[in-house]
């Protein structure tokens, strides 16, 4: 008996072991860092041996667009994880061309292999042809250059950016993004918006001389919503607040930029459907 | 406090051990005969000599014998006329029971000691609907704090399920109705089939009743007060072998296109179904009398409706879903002659989802939760100790701990009433009751009741969580609110009562203080939800609140064949400033006279209620006018060769053609004007 409950302990014991083992040394599958993301354009950088890829969270449209640059070595294909990366969008219309607003990678050092940055796309490609320049340095083979490469961008639906001239002085102009809720549902949403004021064609610096007031409302039913908090700057052009959805449908939130107590705009909002 | 018996029993020839529980309960309450040993040397008896006892039936019993006996009147209609009892009325069928002013969330509404919640946002549909006169054996109303049945500052009441015994004498029996009413063009039909023998006795039953739009007097027709329903059940005992029953229940419960005409909507389909498996009059051991142990299952899905309406501004859907499981042991423990406890055991999980789909004209559907969510989970004990000091005087202690916990039950739920900005954690209460109760016999006719409680309820699921509810009464939307607190009440009731074989009278004098009244309380920055809703409206604790009344009720014999009921219910509230509460009924008094001559029975009745003009401004109530009607009844029982009995009921209801409501009537909707009414119950 004794020895029928030692072997029954040893198997146990010894089990537990090897159940234990198989877990440390199960190696862990490689993530694909891009696999949730959509593959925009690709192209190899002429000079930095370094092919370069650009990626969104879905097909670009119109409006406030997280874009991620995956740079690969030309000819290891291993992700370079170290470099200076400078996005140029641009707009052809033919008769005129311009920029975009754009926020350009953080740090020369990738976040999870890859390099977020964004661009404003203040207008869908309806209207011309969406180029994006990337200058890359490839901080790892210390060689840089350039690709260029078309982009097809949506126009968003409900629109997700407007201009407005300000009414303080009748000739600055600003863009507003809406960059949260970008997943909404019905409760407390995190609510971001971004501000660019236009210097020059080629010029989108962003704001924080503005603030933000909203008021959120369904068109269809007249009511609004709950314990709202209205944006604050917190860097880099970008308001954070909290928008309450009651329920789901389409929702309106309409905006009031002041430019310290003078309203510079109270005629544009967002609409959120979901 | 007396469960009454009713229905086809009577007649029926059993063993004493066959006498069900509550019988003997009725039997032997009201007093003396409690404790004594229901001796075997008498093998056989006739349930019909045993009413020899029913002069120790109290007043609510007769008000309910007599109400009864009616066989047109709806359960609604029985509730409405007993002493304590007020009902809410939104349409023409699903009337809410207020036990003396106090509503449905402080009271406790069971059907056969069950819980059953509404699925329904809007109190449509109170448990209440779903028994048939067909099927409700008794009416058991505790208006007292303390009850040892339920946690409540109201009271209880428990409608409990007709169900039949087996017996040494095999039978089959039957009865048939069919009705019709002329005021809403109503047809009803309803039959019953109990069959006994030996160990075995199964009873099934079905009603069928479908009303049009109804007519007001004056003849206006109320558009969307139409129904139509079947309630339909089976009810099986088996007698087994060393001692005691088990029994299974099964009632259920199908409504298609309810009309709530106080309502802006109207309910498209409504089910329920109700499962209860119990064991009873089980002897363990001979000092424990009526034991019970029941488990039990019920779910009710509701569907509010807007389709038939016009000029509907937005089409919606509001489908609600409740679903209760829960189990529960009772018993009576006779420590000696003198005393005894009565104990209940029993807990209850109720889930809980309603939710609005809004379709605008364009653009997606709108979709939220009007009960996001939500599951409470409940576990009490109680016991009421009675103790006789001698044949004049007892005293009466009942005690009763809840446990609760309200939980929201997804994270939809949570992020939902987090917008709200209140707390989606677990609610945890503990409520406590206790009441005492001491009656004393004077001069052998008069009897003096004094008893003092101090009651807690838990807020009400809708009160906790509800989301934007719209309420058609004062047209506000209301918000539910998780740090209410409970609601605690200290009551005080003097009940003086007279009986001689020819006159009963008894005359109730009820007060009381709750503290942390929960009601709506308008919250000015919020945008309503409804179109058309004046605002929104959140649950709040108000400090305090008063509400007192009195009820009075005669039964008088003058001579034989004559009978004369009366009773007269008058309720007061107001609130910490001296406001009156809302939907307080005004003086009420009933009267009716019956003569029965052999086989034939006449009664006529007059019914009033005075004007009321204590209303509650913040409700947006407006004064009520009295009003008086006459109604007519009369039956007649033929006796056939072929059938055990053939009965004819006839009535006038409202001669005078009356346009008028109630003060507890939703918006000032009238209520049907002159009513013929015919039925034939035909039983074999």
């Amino acid at each position: 008996m004794k020895r029928i409950s030692s072997l029954f302990v040893y198997i146990l014991l010894s089990s537990l072991i090897v159940l234990n083992s198989c877990s440390k040394d199960d190696p862990m599958p490689p993530v694909d860092p891009v696999k949730d993301y959509v593959k925009l354009a690709s192209g190899y950088a002429a000079g930095a041996a370094t092919l370069v890829e650009l990626y969104g969270l879905d097909s670009a449209s119109s409006g406030y667009t997280k874009l991620f640059v995956a740079l690969k070595d030309s000819v290891t294909g291993n992700y370079v994880e170290r470099a200076g990366i400078t996005l140029v969008p641009m707009m052809d219309m033919g008769s005129m061309a311009h920029s975009a607003p754009v926020e350009q990678p953080a740090s020369t050092q990738a976040v999870n292999k890859l390099f977020p940055c964004s661009v404003g796309f203040i207008m869908s490609s309806m209207g011309g042809t969406w180029t994006i320049a990337v200058q890359v340095n490839n901080l790892e083979n210390n060689q840089s250059g350039m690709v260029s490469f078309p982009i097809h961008v949506k126009e968003s639906s409900p629109s997700r950016m407007y201009s407005f001239t300000s009414l303080v002085d009748n000739s600055s102009r600003y863009f507003v993004g809406l960059v949260e809720p970008s997943d909404p549902f019905v409760g407390i949403n995190d609510l971001e918006f971004v501000v660019y004021k236009r210097q020059s064609m080629m010029a989108f610096p962003a704001d924080s001389s503005l603030s933000i007031s909203f008021e959120p409302s369904m068109p269809s039913m007249g009511h609004g919503s709950p314990n709202n908090v209205n944006p604050v700057h917190i860097g880099k052009g970008h308001y954070k607040g909290k928008v309450n959805f009651t329920m789901t449908g389409l929702w309106r939130l309409d905006l009031q930029l002041h430019s310290g107590t003078a309203v510079a705009d109270s005629t544009h909002g967002f609409d959120i459907e979901f | 406090m007396v469960p009454i018996q009713r229905g086809p029993l009577k007649t029926f020839t059993m063993k004493i051990w066959h006498i069900p529980s509550s019988l003997l309960l009725c039997l032997c309450s009201a007093g003396m005969a409690l404790g004594q040993d229901t001796s075997d040397s008498l093998p056989v008896i006739r349930l019909s000599e045993l009413t020899v006892n029913s002069t120790l039936k109290n007043m609510r019993g007769r008000v309910q014998d007599f109400v009864m006996a009616n066989k047109n009147a709806s359960t609604e209609e029985i509730l409405s006329r007993l002493p304590e009892i007020n009902m809410i009325r939104r349409g023409s069928y699903g009337m809410e029971p207020q036990i003396r002013s106090y509503h449905s969330g402080q009271t406790n509404l069971l059907i056969d000691g069950m819980r059953v919640h509404g699925a329904c946002t809007d109190k449509m549909d109170p448990a209440s609907i779903y028994i048939e006169p067909q099927n409700l054996q008794g009416i058991y109303v505790n208006s007292n704090t303390g009850s040892h049945i339920g946690s409540s500052i109201g009271g209880t009441i428990n409608l409990s399920l007709a169900s039949a015994m087996p017996s040494c004498e095999p039978y089959f029996r039957g009865e048939v109705s069919s009705g019709y009413q002329s005021a809403s063009n109503a047809f009803y039909e309803s039959a019953v089939l109990q069959y006994a023998r030996h160990g075995w006795a199964i009873r099934a039953n079905a009603t069928y009743r479908k009303a049009g739009d109804y007519r007001s007097g004056g003849g206006r027709v109320i558009p969307y007060s139409s129904n139509e329903k079947l309630n339909y059940g089976i009810s099986a005992t088996h007698g087994l072998t060393r001692s005691g029953f088990i029994k299974l229940d099964v009632l259920m419960d199908d409504a298609w296109y309810i009309g709530y005409p106080a309502l802006s909507m109207d309910v498209g389909r409504a089910k329920a179904r109700i499962l209860a498996l119990s064991l009873f009059d089980l002897d363990i051991h001979p000092n424990w009398k009526q034991t019970e142990l029941k488990i039990y299952a019920n779910r009710v899905t509701h569907a509010m409706d807007d389709t038939r309406r016009v000029n509907v501004p937005m089409h919606m859907d509001m489908p609600g879903l409740s679903e209760t499981i829960g189990a529960y042991a009772s018993a009576t423990q006779v420590l000696n002659k003198k005393s005894e406890i009565r104990w209940r055991l029993d807990a209850a999980s109720t889930y809980l989802k309603a939710s609005m789909t809004m379709y605008p004209q364009t653009g997606a559907p709108m979709y939220m939760l009007t009960w996001p969510e939500n599951r409470m989970i409940q576990a009490g004990f109680g016991g009421m100790f009675i103790r006789r000091f001698d044949s004049t005087s007892s005293m009466t202690v009942s005690t009763r701990f809840d446990q609760y916990r309200y939980s929201l039950e997804s994270a939809v739920a949570k992020d939902q009433l987090s917008v709200l900005n209140m707390s989606t954690s677990d609610i945890h209460a503990l409520l406590k009751n206790v009441q005492v109760e001491y009656t004393k016999k004077m001069k052998r006719h008069y009897r003096i009741t004094v008893s003092l409680g101090y009651a807690e309820r838990i807020p009400t699921a809708s009160e906790f969580y509800g989301f934007y509810l719209f309420n058609a009464f004062d047209n506000f939307d209301y918000l539910g609110n998780t740090s209410l607190k409970r609601e605690q009440a200290l009551k005080a009731d003097l009940q003086f009562a007279y009986n001689r074989k020819k006159l009963h009278f008894t005359w109730n004098l009820y007060i009381s203080r709750i503290r942390h009244l929960i009601a709506g309380t308008v919250l000015d920055n919020f945008s309503v939800m409804t179109p058309g809703a004046t605002g929104v409206k959140q649950y709040r604790n108000l400090p305090h609140a008063t509400l007192a009344g009195t009820e009075a009720a005669m039964m008088w014999k003058p001579a034989k064949g004559w009978q004369w009921l009366s009773t007269l219910k008058y309720h007061y509230g107001t609130d910490q400033d001296g406001n009156p509460l809302p939907l307080i009924a005004p003086l009420r008094l009933v009267s009716s006279l019956r003569k029965e001559i052999t086989r034939l029975s006449l009664q006529a009745e007059c019914e009033t209620a005075s004007r009321q003009e204590r209303v509650s401004k913040m409700a947006g109530e407006r004064v009520t006018p009295a009003f008086w009607l006459i109604h007519a009844r009369a039956s007649y029982t033929f006796k056939l060769k072929y059938m055990e009995q053939l009965r004819v009921d006839l009535g006038v209801e409202n001669i005078l053609d009356r346009s008028y409501y109630e003060h507890l009537d939703w918006n000032r909707v009238p209520r049907a004007g002159r009513n013929f009414y015919v039925m034939l119950t035909c039983g074999f």
